[in-house]
């Protein structure tokens, strides 16, 4: 086993999901050469992931670690490129880049840890927040519906899209794996509890349910349907919600693709 | 010998074909051109038009009164009539009315002009004959040179002369500094670059990217340094507004980075196709917290090569920010000079970076693994380690010319400026009894400054805004104000006639 930890101190709160989610992406990225390996992270409680693996990376700017990490593939196309966001940062102040890398495609991982809610700034509602939700920002409670991060993700063209349970902690490598051996950017949503804030939308295990990979989009489109992130009805499909074949960015553009033959960036070209 | 010529029309007629034209006909002809674009925010009508100045000797501005008006429409004859000189000699396109000369009538035009200034013939055919590669221009342009009388009678000088604009200049600063990246999304006046730098990218073996925005631009910017990339990113004020916050993380992370700001007047959209240079404190204090930065003004589009060749060495040197600051004047009118630039200083990249070690850059203040701290230690620490870095800068920069200083060296009056106003300064100064301190470098400010004031008399500020912004960077780092300021913030250059009256004016007042 490589050594992927660091000496700090975790300081999520106790029972958080996000310790499960760093030992999924711990025994995945033990499979893949540690040096690299690049990752950019969000501001957030997920982003605190940044001082608990050792591995390069930025620790970026609140919903900007998205063009953080396009930038790093552009370059150097051949680093393994992972994106861990909070639901606040990419749905919210980042939602742009997200509909635009779908677009771009460029070769890395987006995780996205969704709770539903602004938890380090101590709980204000995201756009997946449930409709209702009371909040210190909002006490007469969230007014609209949440936004389908899934149905987003198809409408954007984003090439690999799944969505795993925080808690889950074998499925959740396994999928991440899949995600970053995709040649593009995929996406992997997970559900996960916050156990201080936005308590009402926890505790939704009994809906989710696993599915087979899947590449047909309106297969997709329907099990985006499924599940409308504001309440605790209808059914939570996990796994790979859909994948295709797409050039990914170093495939559009020559200088890139030479990177990539090359072995690696643009340095001492 | 100098000669203004001011070219009308509305947008889509070819203005710039006919200074293209006729400059490179003057330049190959030994005589020096500048040549000023004004133009609106439209694609197609409106009223556009180019001055055209022409001289033996080294020119960097235009006048307000004009020798020769080429009008491809009435509103041209009209608008600019009070300009003409007593004299002056109008060249319209009514005379050629008849011949439905369509899109060609820019090409005749030129003809008639290159008639006009009494050059021969078959130079004229040559240049056409260079630029169009089809018979039709090349009959359009002999029938615009015969529809004309010899007015005036330019002959051949011994001068090499190359023609330049400032958006050329930093793309070439760029190249020699060996960029492997440029980041913009499209903003006037500092798309130019942009443009320059994607037409020959596969040659050059670098790449123009355009992300969704100016945020997007920075981070992905500071993405590409950090993965080992050489990366310059450009702007204009709106679109800097919009990086600020990635300035911040620059400081914060210590990712090498280099700025391309280029001018134009605000608040908001303002006048987005005309000059200003009201953005030299944004440029000087963009971004939240403190950390170091180097800000560069060139004043003319050799300045801008050598000047970004700078910024990109001290960035990468001292892992910092470089901005270059340029506005519209600068960027898109076009110089011609004589002499060769300063030597290419070689930018190495010598940094840690990932596939090769384990690197980590954070936005947060971060202990030496580059992970999170909050610690007061850390906090204190880095600050002064940011401080150190500014203090190693200004030592570096002393090697460069932070300022420059022409006129007559030992006089009293003083003028200082900075960025697109050298060329018309000098042009304004030029056998006055006047000395002129450019500069360069404003952050860090030079000492210089302080001693060349306190060696004059008068001392007067030019500047293109509203508050005199070097004024004000003067007072706030030597305590001292500077009374007499000619300020210029109308969207529009400096006319050099007009600059010496007000100079001279300055000096009796």
């Amino acid at each position: 086993m490589k050594n992927l930890s660091t000496k700090n101190e975790i300081t999520w709160c106790p029972g958080c999901p996000n310790f499960i989610i760093l030992e999924s992406v711990k025994k995945v990225l033990s499979k893949f050469k540690q040096k690299n390996l690049c990752m950019v992270t969000d501001i957030g409680c997920h982003g605190k992931i940044f001082d608990y693996l050792n591995i390069s990376g930025i620790y970026g700017l609140h919903g900007r670690a998205l063009p953080t990490a396009l930038g790093i593939t552009l370059g150097n196309p051949n680093l393994n490129v992972l994106v861990f966001m909070g639901d606040g940062g990419i749905y919210s102040e980042g939602i742009g880049h997200f509909v635009s890398a779908g677009r771009f495609n460029p070769n890395l991982t987006l995780i996205v840890h969704d709770n539903q809610s602004f938890s380090l700034t101590t709980g204000q509602p995201t756009p997946t927040s449930q409709q209702g939700y009371k909040s210190k920002a909002l006490p007469l409670g969230e007014p609209d519906k949440p936004l389908n991060p899934i149905k987003l993700a198809l409408a954007s063209g984003i090439s690999f899209i799944a969505r795993c349970n925080a808690r889950d902690e074998n499925h959740t490598a396994k999928i991440i794996k899949k995600a970053i051996e995709h040649r593009g950017f995929s996406f992997v949503e997970i559900i996960q509890d916050c156990l201080v804030f936005n308590l009402e939308i926890n505790n939704k295990d009994k809906l989710m349910y696993k599915i087979k990979d899947n590449k047909n989009k309106k297969t997709a489109e329907r099990l985006a349907e499924e599940w409308d992130y504001n309440s605790k009805k209808g059914r939570i499909p996990l796994g790979v919600l859909y994948y295709e074949k797409k050039p990914t960015l170093a495939d559009k553009w020559p200088q890139l693709k030479k990177l990539e033959k090359r072995g690696k960036g643009w340095i001492n070209k | 010998m100098k000669l203004n010529i001011l070219i009308g029309g509305k947008a889509g007629q070819g203005i710039n074909k006919i200074s293209e034209i006729v400059s490179s006909i003057l330049n190959s002809y030994g005589y020096f051109t500048f040549n000023y674009r004004d133009y609106q925010s439209l694609i197609s009508g409106g009223h556009n038009f180019n001055v055209l100045c022409v001289s033996d000797k080294r020119v960097g501005s235009t006048e307000g009164k004009f020798d020769i008006t080429v009008a491809l429409d009435d509103n041209t004859i009209f608008l600019h009539k009070s300009s003409l000189r007593k004299n002056g000699v109008i060249i319209s396109y009514k005379k050629f009315e008849k011949d439905e000369l369509g899109r060609n009538l820019n090409v005749a035009l030129a003809g008639a002009l290159i008639k006009v200034l009494g050059i021969d013939k078959e130079v004229l055919v040559d240049e056409i004959r260079r630029q169009f590669k089809n018979e039709e221009s090349n009959k359009v342009s002999e029938k615009g040179y015969d529809s004309q009388d010899f007015r005036f009678n330019l002959e051949k000088l011994n001068n090499r002369i190359f023609k330049m604009n400032g958006s050329k200049g930093i793309s070439q600063g760029a190249i020699n500094s060996n960029i492997d990246l440029y980041l913009a999304y499209p903003m006037t006046p500092a798309t130019g670059v942009m443009h320059e730098l994607a037409s020959n990218q596969i040659k050059n073996n670098l790449m123009v990217f355009q992300p969704e925005n100016e945020i997007a631009v920075v981070n992905a910017g500071l993405g590409a340094s950090f993965a080992g990339a050489k990366v310059m990113i450009g702007t204009s004020g709106g679109g800097y507004d919009l990086m600020t916050e990635g300035l911040s993380l620059q400081g914060q992370s210590e990712i090498p980075l280099v700025i391309y700001l280029c001018s134009r007047p605000g608040p908001a959209t303002g006048v987005p196709t005309y000059t200003s240079q009201a953005d030299l404190d944004i440029a000087l204090r963009g971004g939240h917290g403190e950390f170091p930065r180097v800000v560069i003004a060139p004043g003319d589009p050799i300045e801008c090569m050598e000047k970004t060749n700078e910024a990109f060495y001290l960035a990468e040197k001292f892992k910092t920010l470089s901005i270059v600051l340029s506005d519209k004047h600068l960027a898109e009118s076009e110089f011609s000079y004589d002499n060769k630039p300063n030597k290419i200083i070689s930018v190495r990249i010598k940094k840690k970076i990932p596939g090769k070690e384990i690197v980590k850059a954070s936005s947060y203040e971060c202990d030496k693994f580059g992970n999170t701290t909050e610690s007061a230690e850390f906090t204190e620490k880095n600050a002064n380690s940011r401080i150190e870095i500014y203090k190693r800068i200004k030592e570096e920069v002393k090697k460069f010319e932070m300022t420059k200083v022409y006129g007559k060296r030992n006089s009293k009056n003083l003028v200082i400026g900075w960025g697109s106003t050298k060329t018309a300064i000098l042009d304004a100064i030029e056998g006055e009894d006047f000395k002129f301190l450019q500069v360069l470098y404003m952050k860090p400010l030079p000492d210089k400054i302080k001693k060349e004031i306190q060696k004059a008399r008068k001392v007067i500020l030019v500047e293109q805004n509203v508050t005199g912004q070097l004024g004000r960077l003067i007072r706030e780092k030597t305590g001292i104000k500077i009374e007499n300021r000619i300020l210029k913030y109308d969207g529009r250059p400096f006319y050099c006639d007009d600059l010496k009256e007000r100079l001279k004016k300055e000096v009796r007042g």
